[in-house]
C-alpha cells in the first residue's frame, strides 16, 4: 500500500442531517402506505374527511417515501461517497446546508399541500407550481455542490459511482423543469403548458424517468460504493459499470411511452417505447451481475453481515424487478397488466426490494461512521429488521400478482352475446382477500423500519465525538 | 423513423464508452476500481490481502482546527 498525505476533514455534518432525515421520512411517507392499504380493507379508515381520503393521502405518500425518503437517502450516500472517492470536502458548507434545508422545507410543502388538495395531478409530480420552482433551485443547488465538489477532487479519477450520481442530478433536473412547465394561475393552481396526447407523453416520459433516474441511477450510484465497501472487494468488472452507465442512460429516457399503450399516443410511439423497455433488460442485468459477483471469493460474509444482505437482496430484487418491467411493457402483457394491482406490485417490487433495502444497507453502512461508532446498536435488530422487511416486500407483491391477473381476467371475460361477464364490483370483491394480504406486508415493512428508526437512535444517542473526528479526515 | 433512432442510440452508447475508455489499461481501470479503499488505509489492508492488488492509499493527518464541524 503506498502512501501520501493530504489534508482537510470531510462535512460529516450535512450527511448527518439527511441520514436522520431519510429515517424519519421513511417511518412517515410508509406509515402512510399502510394507512391507505387499510383503506382498501376497510373503506372507513378514510375518516371521513376530505383531507384523509386515498386520492388525497396516496399522492402523499408516493410523495413522502420518493422525494422524503429516496431523496433524502440520495443526498446522504452521494455526499458521503463523493467526498470519500474524490478525497476533499463538500464544496460549500452553506451550500450543502441550504440543500439540507431547502429539501426539507419542499417535503414539508408536500406534506401540507397535498392533503388540501392542491395538486397538479401528475403523478409523482403533484407538487403545484410553485413548489416545483422552490424545488428546483434547490436541485441547482445540490449539482453547484457535487459538482463542483468532483472538479475540486484530489484524486485522478471520477470514480463511477460518481457518474450515475451525476447523471441522476443532471437528468432529473430536466425532466423536473420540461414537465413542470406551466401556467399559473395562483400561488397553488397552475395548467400545464402542454395539451392532450402531448401532456401524457410529457408526463410519462417524466414519470417513467422518475423511477429511472431517482429510483434507479442515484441508487446504482449508491450500489456502486457501498457493495465494494461493505464486503472488503472491488466491483467486479470496471470496464462493465463503464458500458453498465452508458447503455443505462442511453436506453432508459425512450420508455416512458409503454406506460401508454393503447392508448391515444401515436402507435409507432407506444412500438419505440415497448421495444427500448426490451433493450433496457441488457444494461439492468448486467448492473445486477457486476454487483452481485462483487462478492465473488466472499459469498460467506453473507452468514454473518446482516449489511451486506440487505445489500445484496436489493440487487436481486432489481434483477427480478427489471426482468418484469420489460415483460410488462410488451404490448400484449400490458393488455392484461395495465390498470391492475400487478402494475402496483411491480412498482413495489422496485420500491420496497431495491430502493428501500439498498437504502438500509447504506444507511446501516454510514450511520456508524458519521456518527463516530465502531458499529449499530444492535446487530441482532439490523437482522430482524431484514426478515421482516423481506417477508413484507414478499407478501405485497405476491398479493399484487394475484390480484392483478385476476383483476385482468375479469375485465376482459366476455359472454358468448358479448357482453362483460363481470362487474366491475364483482372484480373488487374479488380482489379483498389480497388487499388484506398487501396490507400485512406493509405492516410488517413498517415494523422494520421502526425497529431500524429505534437502532438509529440508539446509536446516535451515545455518539462519540473523538471517534466521529478521527473518521471525518481525509485519510 | 423508430429504426433511425434505434440505430443513432447504439452509436451514441458505441461512440460513448469508446470515448471513456480511449486511454485506459487493465491496471488503470484496477486502480480506478480500488478508489473507494483509498482514503481508509485500514480497509485498503484489508482489500490487498484479499485480493493481491495493491491500493493506492493515503494515510491520515492530523486533524486541522476549524475545519471539522460535529455539531451532534
Amino acid at each position: 500500500m503506498s502512501t501520501a498525505t493530504i489534508g482537510q476533514a470531510y462535512n460529516y455534518k450535512v450527511v448527518r442531517q439527511f441520514v436522520i432525515a431519510t429515517v424519519f421520512w421513511g417511518v412517515v411517507g410508509m406509515a402512510m402506505g399502510v394507512w391507505i392499504a387499510s383503506q382498501l380493507v376497510w373503506p372507513d379508515m378514510n375518516l371521513d374527511l376530505p383531507w384523509t381520503t386515498f386520492g388525497r393521502l396516496r399522492p402523499l405518500h408516493t410523495s413522502l417515501v420518493i422525494f422524503g425518503f429516496a431523496g433524502s437517502a440520495q443526498f446522504a450516500a452521494s455526499y458521503y461517497a463523493v467526498q470519500r472517492t474524490c478525497q476533499v470536502r463538500l464544496y460549500s458548507d452553506k451550500l450543502a446546508a441550504f440543500t439540507f434545508w431547502g429539501w426539507q422545507s419542499v417535503i414539508v410543502i408536500m406534506l401540507i399541500t397535498l392533503p388540501m388538495g392542491y395538486t397538479t395531478t401528475k403523478e409523482y409530480a403533484e407538487i403545484e407550481f410553485s413548489g416545483a420552482g422552490w424545488m428546483a433551485v434547490v436541485w441547482v443547488a445540490y449539482a453547484i455542490v457535487f459538482f463542483t465538489t468532483v472538479v475540486q477532487r484530489k484524486t485522478k479519477h471520477i470514480y463511477v459511482g460518481n457518474w450515475f450520481f451525476g447523471a441522476f442530478i443532471l437528468v432529473i433536473a430536466m425532466l423536473h423543469v420540461v414537465n413542470h412547465l406551466s401556467i399559473p394561475v395562483d400561488w397553488f393552481k397552475s395548467y400545464p403548458v402542454y395539451s392532450g396526447a402531448t401532456d401524457a407523453m410529457v408526463q410519462w416520459w417524466y414519470g417513467h424517468n422518475a423511477v429511472g433516474f431517482f429510483l434507479t441511477t442515484g441508487f446504482l450510484g449508491m450500489m456502486y460504493y457501498f457493495v465494494p465497501k461493505q464486503v472488503n472487494r472491488p466491483v467486479y468488472s470496471y470496464r462493465l459499470s463503464i458500458v453498465h452507465f452508458w447503455a443505462l442512460i442511453t436506453l432508459y429516457i425512450w420508455a416512458g411511452p409503454h406506460h401508454l399503450h393503447y392508448t391515444a399516443l401515436p402507435d409507432w410511439a407506444q412500438s419505440l417505447g415497448m421495444a427500448m423497455s426490451l433493450i433496457l433488460l441488457a444494461p439492468s442485468w448486467g448492473g445486477m451481475i457486476n454487483g452481485m459477483m462483487t462478492l465473488s471469493g466472499a459469498w460467506h460474509k453473507l452468514r454473518t453481515d446482516p449489511i451486506l444482505r440487505f445489500l445484496v437482496l436489493s440487487l436481486a430484487f432489481y434483477g427480478m424487478s427489471t426482468f418484469e418491467g420489460p415483460m410488462m411493457a410488451i404490448k400484449t402483457v400490458n393488455a392484461l397488466s395495465h390498470y391492475t394491482d400487478w402494475t402496483i406490485g411491480h412498482v413495489h417490487a422496485g420500491a420496497l426490494g431495491w430502493v428501500a433495502m439498498i437504502t438500509f444497507g447504506a444507511t446501516y453502512h454510514m450511520v456508524p461512521k458519521v456518527f463516530g461508532r465502531e458499529q449499530m446498536y444492535s446487530t441482532p435488530l439490523i437482522n430482524l429488521h431484514f426478515w421482516l422487511a423481506t417477508i413484507g416486500t414478499v407478501l405485497y407483491i405476491a398479493s399484487m400478482w394475484v390480484n392483478g391477473i385476476t383483476q385482468g381476467l375479469m375485465w376482459r371475460a366476455i359472454n358468448e352475446d358479448g357482453t362483460l361477464t363481470y362487474s366491475f364490483v364483482e372484480a373488487l370483491q374479488a380482489s379483498h382477500p389480497g388487499f388484506i394480504v398487501r396490507f400485512a406486508g406493509g405492516v410488517f415493512f413498517l415494523s422494520g423500519m421502526l425497529l431500524m428508526a429505534y437502532n438509529v437512535w440508539r446509536t446516535v444517542r451515545v455518539a462519540d465525538v473523538a471517534l466521529a473526528r478521527s473518521q471525518a479526515q481525509i485519510a | 423513423m423508430d429504426i433511425f433512432l434505434n440505430v443513432l442510440g447504439v452509436v451514441f452508447l458505441w461512440l460513448a464508452v469508446e470515448y471513456c475508455l480511449r486511454h485506459q489499461t487493465s491496471e488503470s481501470l484496477d486502480d480506478a476500481s480500488m478508489v473507494p479503499f483509498a482514503d481508509d488505509p485500514e480497509v485498503a489492508r484489508r482489500v490487498e490481502l484479499a485480493t493481491g492488488k495493491t491500493v493506492k492509499a493515503v494515510a491520515p493527518e492530523e486533524a486541522k482546527p476549524g475545519w471539522i464541524n460535529l455539531e451532534m
